[in-house]
Parts: structure tokens; sequence; C-alpha cells
């Protein structure tokens, strides 16, 4: 499917991504953060262009981040089949971990101590959506338009409406309302990785031919 | 029991079409499920499964899934809850994946980046306000609340955000 991208057995990409899984706390970019370290810098499958153009596309269509990087790397050096160990391997650790604590901490949530810990991180979560949700307004370009299409994408799931209404809407809004020279985006960097899935595969497998 | 393992399907496929984004986008889509369209666990366990699911290894999503199909249906309603919360992404990958060459346009891209970020944006606020008002009761709550939220923007990047959770946490001991 990749041509240039060297073959990975499919028991090494599931042992990879499940070191990836295990090792990251919270997700999304987190877990960005340590796959760039597994497979960038210290297994060298991949290089650092390639893996931005990956994060950028798999940032692009929904669901969890972490997931869909490991799809598209999967896919690269295993096609389908390494897609889907790639994948395994990144949703497993998590599976079982919550298996895990269900099975066996939770007759202990009732426990009025930890009861009480549980609430006060409950609690603190909400701190950190707002937090997320402060970082993430940052990142956004800010005028009146992304402003109003954010108000009514609000509206709307304050009205009662699912929640993905907000989404669709707010973007859909968002997208016509932008100016057609596309120089309304995110700003500073991200704007330049809008390199998508194409430029896969090209760079890679020269450089690490200069590394052997 | 299959309906259950049916209607979980489908809400979980919602909720990873949803999850543009990732991490804590996905909370108010799993609140809005689980707590509003079903009923199927209280506001209070909610609050719980995203506090263990920041906690464990893991996408939240995920742990999130794994947690609420077991506790609603079992190791089925597990196992169905993480496949559809995972699938409808890895579709659009391996469809997109096929046909990129032909749609890539760096511009339509970053117009529809901006456009799903301006919505994502929308969602979060709603986030902020429906699950803080399922979590924040009294006045001790908003404190931990806001100390949490403060703590996290002066030591932005330079601690790691779990150890404001587990001293929220411990702070719960003593108030709650």
């Amino acid at each position: 499917m990749c041509t240039g991208a060297q073959r990975i057995s499919l028991a090494n990409l599931f042992w990879t991504f499940f070191r990836i899984g295990l090792m990251t706390f919270g997700g999304g970019v987190a877990m960005a953060a340590v796959m760039r370290y597994e497979l960038v810098l210290k297994r060298q499958w991949l290089s650092e262009d390639d893996f931005l153009s990956a994060m950028s596309t798999a940032t692009a269509v929904p669901g969890v981040i972490a997931v869909n990087l490991a799809f598209l790397q999967g896919q690269r050096f295993g096609g389908l089949p390494g897609a889907g160990a790639a994948v395994l391997g990144t949703i497993c650790p998590s599976f079982f971990v919550i298996l895990l604590i269900v099975g066996f901490a939770l007759p202990y949530f009732d426990h009025p101590t930890v009861a009480a810990f549980l609430k006060g991180c409950a609690v603190a979560v909400s701190g950190q959506i707002a937090f997320a949700t402060y970082t993430f307004a940052r990142r956004v370009r800010r005028n009146w338009r992304t402003g109003l299409a954010c108000a009514v994408g609000l509206t709307v799931v304050l009205s009662g409406l699912h929640p993905i209404w907000a989404v669709v809407t707010a973007a859909g809004l968002s997208y016509f309302l932008q100016e057609p020279n596309g120089s309304v985006g995110i700003n500073d960097s991200e704007q330049s990785q809008g390199s998508g899935l194409r430029s896969q595969g090209q760079v890679t497998s020269a450089k690490q031919e200069g590394d052997a | 029991m299959s309906q259950t393992l049916s209607s979980l399907f489908v809400s979980f496929c919602l909720i990873g079409i949803g999850a543009y984004g990732g991490g804590l986008v996905t909370v108010p889509l799993i609140q809005h499920e689980i707590t509003e369209n079903h009923d199927w666990l209280s506001q209070p366990e909610m609050g719980r499964i995203v506090a263990i699911a920041q906690m464990t290894p893991g996408p939240i999503a995920i742990n999130a899934a794994t947690f609420v199909g077991y506790r609603v249906a079992g190791i089925g309603g597990a196992v169905v809850a993480t496949t559809a919360v995972v699938l409808p992404s890895i579709t659009i990958l391996f469809v997109l994946s096929h046909i990129v060459g032909r749609v890539r346009s760096s511009e339509s891209l970053a117009r529809f980046r901006t456009g799903m970020h301006t919505g994502v944006l929308s969602l979060l606020l709603f986030a902020v306000w429906s699950y803080g008002r399922g979590v924040i009761a009294a006045a001790p709550e908003l404190g931990i609340a806001v100390a949490a939220f403060l703590a996290l923007v002066a030591f932005d990047r330079r601690i790691h955000p779990l150890i404001v959770i587990v001293a929220a946490g411990l702070v719960g001991l003593l108030v709650f």
C-alpha cells in the first residue's frame, strides 16, 4: 500500500503501540508526544516531517487522535492488518486497566474516604475543562466571524439539541463565513501543516537509508 | 439486553464522530448520551468516570467507553462501546487514505479545520457549563474548580496536569 516504507511485523507493531498506550495519561496531545518519542526518536521508523504530516491528518478527522495516529502508522508499515494491530495495541492497555479497576476497585468507590478523593478529582476536572477551553480559544483565530459561529453553536446546544449539532452548525457557519483567500485560519504553525496523507512515505525512506 | 448493546453501539458511534480534537471534547458528548439521552448513569458517577479516565493510561474516550459499557452491560458492553467509539474515525481514515489525493486542497482543508475548531470551541464552552453545573454544588466545589483552573494556567507546561487533579483529590479528603 505504501511503497517506500519499511515493513514491520504485526507483533512488533502491536507491542510498540501497546507500550505507547500504556505510558500515556490523558490521551490526545499527550499521547502524540509519547508516540513521537517512540516512533521518531527511539525507533526511527519515521522522520519528523512524516510524523507532523500524520498528526495533521489524524487531527483533521473526528475521533480519538491517538487511535487515528495508530491507524495511519500501522497502515503505513503493515497495510490493513498492520493498522488493525496498531489500533488494538493502542486500545488494549486502557481497556484492560479500566476492566481491572471496575472489577476490583469499584466496591471501594463508595467508601467515604475514596468517594471524597474522587469527588475532589471530579471537581478539579471542571477546572481542567475550563483550562482546555482557554488554551483552545487562544489557538483559534478570533474575529467576529468565528465569534458569531461559536455563539450560534452554543445557542444550538443550550436549546437542548444534541451537542453534535452545535459542532456541525458552528463548523459549517465558520467554514462559509471565512474569507475566500484562505488567510483566516489557525494561528501560527498549524496553518502550514495541511499537507495531509499524501506526503507520507516519501521523506522517511531517504532519511533512513542515510542512517543505515 | 441486545437492545441495550445496540443503543450502546449507536451512542458511542455518535461520541466517536463528535469527538473532534479528542481528549476532553468527548466529555460533553459522553455526558449527554449517558446521563441525559439514556439515563444509564448518574451525574456523580459520570464525574467519577471522567476523573478515573484521566488518572489511568490511554485516551479518555477509550477509558470512558470501556467503563460505561461495562457498567451498563458487562464485558460485552465494554467491548461494544470501545469498538463503537473508534469505528467511525477508522472508517473515515480508511476511506480518506484512498481518495485523499483528489480531495487534498490545502486551502479548503485550512477552512475546514478552522470551521471544525470553531465548532469544537462552542462544544467546549458548553462542556464548562454543563459539566461544571453537574459537579459544582456549593462554594467548596467552586473554590476547588477555580483553584484547579488557576493552577493549570499558572503552571502550564511545567507540571503534569494529573498532579493538579490528584492534589484536588487530596483537598477533597479534607473538605468533603
